[in-house]
């Protein structure tokens, strides 16, 4: 697509252009303020004590040493957390338990004091007595009668959640359907791995009201839980402001509140100073929350020439002890699962179990790499089995615009049909197949314009403008690494005839930042650059009031570029930007340039059915990837990798592709290494050494084809691409095996053990015939 | 972390005599990439550490051309032996080995000696010095002595090394021509990884260029400490090799071997892969000794 913008038939001066990442210089000079630099006055370290069980009641607690020794503040229990400060949207999660435990992460006990190392010492003297209670850690264990129960007072370890639906008649579909594949797969967990690591640091005025640096991508929603947290400790009607410091990375991690932080607020009133909890890089594996793993019946079928007739899937989401984000994650399940290709009949029930092992929360794609994972796995069954091609069949049954999906979705834009037809390009095969090589390839459908799980999805922003041409925008939008600030500054710049560097985008303080649901679903783009867009065209709707006068024209003659105004078809007249802003404000009932704007997308919350268009506009996606199996050790190499997207429009390219980059080798990781042991909920690998990320040498060579279809609806055509990168990446790597040695993985990690003992298998079943 | 004392003498004996003075409050630290990381989380609390760095000695990596004797000192980095030309041509089995150790910054600061005296299982230098014949000198408040560096291990995390004895150098005894030698890492990532299983494989042929005069097969991860498959070795002398009596003689390893479950991999596929790998790796040291003859 050419870089003209359709609304004026000019070309683009900023969007679209690869400009860096606008804190790019500071972070590599080490500049950056992360959590781990900032300290205030009198500031004092809070240290967590996790329990030693899976589950165990607590018998006795003896603070009494850790509160003796000197440079310790304060010292809290269970006892010391008012009854109603919950977190979660279930509300099942004390910041500090009391009674007994229900896992290894449930915080018995903190400290503050005047240093980490003393902090750390207090916490090795408290003297804690629990009784071991029998543990479960099987979901569909867990479900049984006799089970025991991780909450007794919830009455069942299955969590009241309304997790089901069915369009269509999907008995009925079945029957009439001339190829069925019917499959079981599971995932596993696995963990964000951000390399900074968590912390807060909480204090108080002589006021009550409380201040909290945090790493958080929910500002607002953060704001409403620590209101609810010291209401809950009979401070009403406080204020609280929440500053984000700059953060090493999201993904999902920061969607909710975490103990941590309700914790540091607890000691900072206790202390009536400020309190920093860091966490090490152990706490982070362990203190801070999975993706949800998932245990996945499914079953797919097709008519004779492939067209998809019917989708049937159960799934199984091990809560872990407590509820996050996590046991919501079907809702977005949901998506791929009703609207991934068309096909009406669809039915998907998935029920949450307590058990005594982690929780998991938000992570990147949000629950749609499992649900894909089993759907385009069955999807190369179902084509195989019908003996048609697998391109093909995704071609036949591929989304299109204009589509109502049966979840009612309304596809405004897609271009699935032109990643599939990049996909196919990249990994033809010349000649004959070698040995142990094969491709495969998946689709993705995700939330591209916003996602209405909240009351709200909206977001707000403040625009004002000095007497020298240059902008401060206060936005609602978190960046978190992803690159919102380059986003906002490129909209408002290319709105205000500015550059970049005139635009300075200040986010993440919820004393001059407006509200905004929060960094998720891919909606930061769409959403907080809309906000940003109404704003700068408020602003310039002013610029071109006074430009108009100034310069003797019709505004709708008039021109913002290269910061000047000017007259479309007489460019001699014309006047900088900064100087047509000193004439406004330097003149009898003088005024300032400035504006709000707050964007709600035209987006609907799901009813009871589960319809409703969640986004006002869908990403869509295709990947490929090579692989070579090695039959003898069961080790997969990746080859090549492609991954087409439909992004609307790239409003920066180099920014686009590193989301993609750093969600495939995410993907990649989801799919062959990434995993949390865990024993008897235990975390047995709670470091980089044993959690196989994947390394700088692991990573491959990416194709990042972008297709732009210009969604109508996105600030200069954009759609959301935070996440899909690695939402296909594991069923694309599972296919691509299955071409190379015809053994199919149902359970990731796809390991080299697994790989090699399904060869086995294989091998013993031929020979046995 | 505990505070410590860091001490940097300049000679052997002066590092010995401070150890003499702190004795067990005291600890050697060359790279450092594992004691510093056991004293960070704690594993490890002494009062003193007694940096080798600055002992010039212990840093030379030399071959003498007339014995064809290498002397490899305690202090040659990963990255050194990994950059060398002469390891890269005559020692393959050791640039296999150091050339994938950790990550590049590791290796920069990462030592041979510490490698073979934190003696972990699953240390990457310690195969192909075994593999080699490698001889470890030893130096302490009593003197010298040498040791073949396979007995220096007794159990993970320990050695024949006493209280306050410094290892030296490790001094590789002349190769017989016709003399072949590779390792494989066998893990999951290509950096920042401990081996799964790790297999070094050496072999020399007579002049027929067939027949097997010396073998040596050793794994790593396959037991409490780096091993050799005397029986896989065995089996080879006196035959002419090819690539049936490597998958023997990789059935016989993975016998011999005493690998365990862990979470980090499973037993059955470890002794799969100590299969694969010594028929892989003896068919590369057949490949090199054909290549440079
Ligand atoms: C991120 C990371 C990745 C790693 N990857 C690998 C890997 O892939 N493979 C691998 O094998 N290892 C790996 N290691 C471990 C480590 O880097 C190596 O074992 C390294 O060779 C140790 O050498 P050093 O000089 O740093 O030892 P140090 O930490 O200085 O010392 C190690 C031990 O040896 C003793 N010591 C050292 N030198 C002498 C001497 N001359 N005489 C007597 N005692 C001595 C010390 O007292 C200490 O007990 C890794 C470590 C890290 C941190």
């Amino acid at each position: 697509m050419s870089n003209l913008n359709p609304d004026t038939n000019r070309e683009f001066d900023v969007i679209g252009k690869r400009i860096p990442k606008l804190d790019a210089a500071q972070k590599a000079m080490g500049r950056a303020e992360y959590i781990q630099d900032i300290k205030l006055p009198g500031m004092l370290f809070g240290k967590i004590l996790y329990c030693k069980y899976a589950h165990a009641s607590i018998v006795k607690i003896d603070t009494s040493k850790a509160r003796a020794l000197a440079g310790v503040h304060a010292v809290l229990t269970g006892q010391d957390v008012p009854k109603k400060m919950k977190m979660g949207f279930y509300k099942d999660n004390p910041p500090i338990k009391k009674g007994k435990v229900c896992s290894f992460r449930d915080e018995v006990a903190a400290v503050a004091a005047i240093s980490p190392e003393i902090a750390k010492k207090a916490l090795d003297l408290i003297e804690i007595e629990y009784e071991e209670l029998p543990g479960i850690f099987d979901p569909e264990k867990a479900m049984e009668k006799d089970s025991p129960l991780v909450h007794e007072y919830h009455k069942s370890n299955v969590l009241k959640l309304p997790w089901k639906l069915h369009y269509g008649d999907v008995e009925k579909a079945e029957k009439e359907s001339d190829f069925v594949v019917e499959e079981k797969f599971t995932t596993q967990w696995v963990t964000h791995c951000c390399l900074g690591t968590s912390g807060a640091i909480a204090l108080f005025d002589s006021n009550d009201n409380l201040t909290i640096h945090t790493n958080t991508q929910i500002p607002s929603l953060a704001q409403k839980d620590f209101l609810e947290s010291l209401k809950a400790m009979g401070l009403e009607n406080k204020r609280v402001r929440v500053i984000k410091p700059i953060i090493g990375g999201g993904f999902g991690s920061k969607l909710d509140t975490y103990a941590y932080e309700h914790i540091a607020i607890l000691l900072a009133y206790a202390c009536r100073k400020p309190v920093k909890i860091m966490f090490d890089r152990v706490e982070e594996f362990k203190a801070t929350s999975t993706r949800q793993p998932t245990v996945i019946y499914i079953k797919q079928g097709c008519d004779k020439n492939g067209k998809l007739t019917f989708r049937d899937m159960r799934m199984i989401l091990d809560n872990g002890a407590y509820t996050s984000w996590g046991a919501t994650t079907p809702s977005v399940m949901m998506m791929p699962i009703t609207s991934l290709y068309r096909v009406d009949n669809v039915k998907y029930n998935a029920k949450c179990v307590y058990t005594n092992n982690t929780y998991s929360q938000a992570m990147r794609g949000y629950g749609n790499p499992q649900a894909t994972f089993a759907i385009e796995s069955t999807l190369d069954m179902l084509a195989q089995k019908a003996g048609i091609d697998r391109v093909e069949i995704r071609r036949l049954n591929r989304n299109q615009p204009g589509d109502v999906t049966p979840q009612g979705f309304k596809i405004s834009s897609c271009g699935l049909s032109e990643c599939i037809d990049e996909v196919e390009k990249e990994l033809t095969i010349d000649g004959p197949k070698e040995k142990g090589i094969g491709t495969g390839i998946a689709s993705l459908i995700h939330v591209g314009g916003g996602a209405r799980i909240y009351k709200s999805d909206g977001c707000g922003a403040i625009l004002k403008m000095d007497d020298y041409g240059k902008v401060d925008i206060f936005t609602g939008g978190t960046d978190m690494g992803q690159g919102l600030d380059n986003i906002t500054a490129q909209i408002v710049a290319e709105e205000l005839g500015l550059f970049v560097e005139d635009i300075n985008v200040v986010h993440s303080d919820t004393d001059v930042c407006p509200w905004d649901v929060g960094a998720h679903a891919s909606r930061s783009t769409f959403v907080a650059g809309n906000a940003a867009l109404g704003a700068a065209k408020k602003v310039k709707e002013t610029i071109l009031e006074y430009g108009s006068k100034l310069l003797d024209a019709d505004p709708k003659n008039l021109v913002l570029k290269d910061r000047t105004i000017f007259v479309l078809d007489d460019p001699e007249k014309s006047m900088p930007i900064d100087k047509l802003l000193r004439k406004a404000h330097f003149s009898p009932q003088g005024k300032m340039l400035m504006a709000d704007f707050f964007y709600d997308p035209d987006n609907e919350n799901m009813g009871k059915e589960f319809k409703g268009n969640m986004s006002v506009t869908y990403a869509f996606g295709a990947h490929g990837v090579k692989v070579k199996v090695d039959e003898e050790t069961g080790k997969v190499k990746v080859l090549d990798y492609v991954a087409a997207h439909d992004v609307g429009r790239a409003i920066n390219p180099l920014l686009l592709e590193g989301q993609v980059y750093g969600g495939v080798v995410m993907g990649l990781g989801y799919a062959l290494t990434e995993e949390v042991v865990t024993k008897d909920g235990q975390n047995m690998n709670a470091n980089f050494r044993d959690y196989k990320l994947f390394t700088a040498k692991d990573a491959i060579r990416i194709k990042a084809p972008v297709v732009e279809t210009y969604d109508e609806y996105g600030p200069f055509g954009a759609k959301g691409i935070g996440e899909p990168g690695c939402v296909p990446t594991a069923p694309a790597i599972a296919n691509a095996i299955y071409d190379a040695v015809g053994v199919r993985i149902f359970d990731l990690p796809i390991t080299p053990e697994k790989v090699l003992a399904a060869l086995k298998e294989k091998k013993s079943a031929t020979t046995k015939i | 972390m505990k505070p410590f004392k860091y001490l940097s003498p300049t000679t052997v004996e002066k590092a010995i005599s401070y150890y003499g003075e702190h004795s067990e409050t005291a600890k050697f630290i060359a790279g450092g990439t594992d004691v510093i990381v056991k004293v960070k989380e704690g594993w490890m609390e002494p009062d003193y550490l007694i940096s080798l760095k600055k002992i010039e000695e212990m840093g030379e990596l030399h071959k003498n051309e007339a014995t064809g004797e290498l002397s490899i000192g305690a202090l040659v980095t990963h990255a050194t032996l990994e950059k060398s030309l002469m390891i890269q041509n005559e020692y393959p089995i050791i640039y296999d080995a150091v050339s994938n150790i950790g990550s590049l910054q590791v290796r920069n600061v990462g030592t041979i000696g510490g490698n073979l005296i934190n003696a972990v299982p699953s240390a990457d230098g310690a195969i192909p010095l075994i593999a080699l014949d490698g001889v470890a000198l030893l130096h302490g408040p009593s003197g010298e002595r040498s040791a073949q560096v396979k007995d220096l291990f007794i159990a993970p995390y320990k050695t024949i090394l006493k209280s306050g004895e410094i290892l030296k150098k490790i001094t590789i005894p002349t190769q017989a021509p016709n003399t072949g030698s590779a390792y494989i890492k066998f893990g999951r990532r290509a950096a920042m990884e401990l081996p799964l299983i790790g297999i070094g494989v050496l072999l020399t042929l007579e002049d027929d260029m067939e027949t097997c005069s010396k073998a040596r097969i050793c794994l790593g991860v396959a037991a409490p400490t780096p091993m050799r498959a005397f029986d896989a070795e065995k089996l080879l002398i006196g035959k002419k090799i090819n690539k049936e009596i490597l998958i023997e003689a990789g059935n016989i390893a993975a016998d011999e071997s005493k690998v365990r479950n862990s979470i980090r991999g499973k037993a059955w596929h470890r002794k799969e892969m100590i299969r694969v790998h010594v028929k892989r790796m003896g068919l590369k040291c057949l490949e090199i000794i054909k290549n440079n003859s």
